[in-house]
């Protein structure tokens, strides 16, 4: 190697930094009709000046679109108890979601195609079947305002919303929403979400139900 | 757990085997991308776009074989369709990491300047051999070129640099 091989391995470049990148397992299966409609959208509130309702900016995670808008659209005040849908058994639920729900011996109710349960603590869990989508790889988004990336492990991205939010539950009406942990594994996307619920709690809940 | 055995679990399914399996590539890939498009913002969506690609592709990767050339081939691929389809081609713009506080740091800066200063085919080349430490088989990879051609094109683009340099 001569002295100017040298010189340029040894060179210090100003790299821009590596990004984060994260990873969703591939579907197999085509989007049913139903899982299409039963997306959720969940505004997100970010800033607060003028252009009131102007989306800034969205992204998808799992079966979530989150938007980031100026000001929260107007949406209801309702408690989890009444955000719960339909009961169900655990065998429509197993049928809604492809698998078992990750909860046994719990009542579970329907709301289009997503499945929950109210948990102790006022926190309620639910799963969305949205396999089937194309295979998709996502960057995580930084900074926001009231938003988080976070990683239940090395393979499970999942974003915190610590902030209050509208969340569109599929078949029911827009309504505030707490702190929320999304997260989405196997073509299921999950949600826990509470009043007061902290961004520890949620971890330690969704873990063993990932 | 070894190349080989995450490259079988990835291609059996197994997602964390997959995000094993590129995680040490990472940075690798969008640099590589960067080179080739001169854009941050371009090179992350490009190489967010090869990892999907190398994902889906993952079954007619061949057993044994190593994994980074591959990987890099398909993020190259990526970079280079992005940049076509944008039509038009930033100049890819190397800086020097930190301000220069040493005679070494200054001969630092004008080697990076004599870089930016040659011809893109030139400045890729020696990119990727000696800033990025590619291998020549990677490098001709990446550059989708033969063996032969990144020996000469290194050899031209060294001539040319000192050159400038001196």
């Amino acid at each position: 190697m001569t002295e100017l091989e040298r010189a340029l391995a040894q060179l210090d470049v100003d790299w821009p930094a590596t990004p984060s990148f994260a990873y969703r397992r591939p579907q197999r299966r085509r989007w049913p009709a139903v899982a299409v409609a039963a997306v959720l959208a969940l505004a997100v509130a970010f800033a607060v000046p003028p252009a009131r309702g102007a989306i800034l900016r969205f992204f998808h995670l799992g079966g979530e679109t989150v938007e980031r808008v100026h000001s929260l659209p107007r949406a209801q005040d309702r408690t989890l108890r009444q955000s719960l849908g339909a009961p169900i058994t655990h065998e429509q639920a197993r049928q809604l979601l492809t698998r078992p729900f990750a909860l046994r011996g719990v009542q579970v109710y329907r709301s289009g195609s997503a499945v929950s349960a109210l948990l102790s603590g006022g926190v309620l869990f639910s799963e969305l079947y949205t396999g089937g989508g194309p295979v998709a790889i996502k960057k995580f988004i930084v900074g926001a305002t009231g938003v988080r990336s976070v990683e239940l492990d090395r393979a499970t991205p999942a974003y915190w919303f610590a902030d209050r939010h509208v969340y569109i539950p599929p078949t029911l009406p827009a309504r505030y929403a707490g702190s929320t942990l999304v997260w989405e594994r196997f073509g299921i996307t999950y949600r826990l979400e509470g009043r007061g619920l902290t961004l520890e709690r949620a971890i330690a809940l969704a873990r063993p139900l990932r | 757990m070894e190349e080989r055995g995450l490259v079988s679990h990835a291609q059996r399914g197994d997602e964390h085997a997959f995000a094993a399996l590129v995680r040490p590539h990472l940075e690798m890939s969008y640099r590589v991308a960067y080179v080739i498009t001169g854009s941050a913002a371009e090179a992350e969506d490009a190489a967010q776009d090869a990892l999907l690609k190398a994902w889906r592709a993952l079954g007619r990767f061949r057993a044994g074989e190593p994994f980074r050339p591959w990987l890099l081939r398909i993020v190259a691929n990526e970079a280079r369709n992005r940049r076509r389809s944008a039509g038009r081609r930033l100049r890819l713009a190397l800086r020097a990491a930190a301000e220069p506080v040493a005679a070494d740091d200054h001969d630092s800066r004008a080697l990076i300047e004599a870089l930016n200063e040659l011809p893109e085919d030139a400045q890729a080349v020696l990119a990727y051999r000696y800033l990025l430490g590619l291998s020549e088989q990677e490098t001709a990879v990446v550059l989708g070129v033969a063996l032969g051609t990144v020996k000469s094109r290194t050899s031209r683009a060294l001539e040319r640099l000192r050159e400038l340099y001196d």
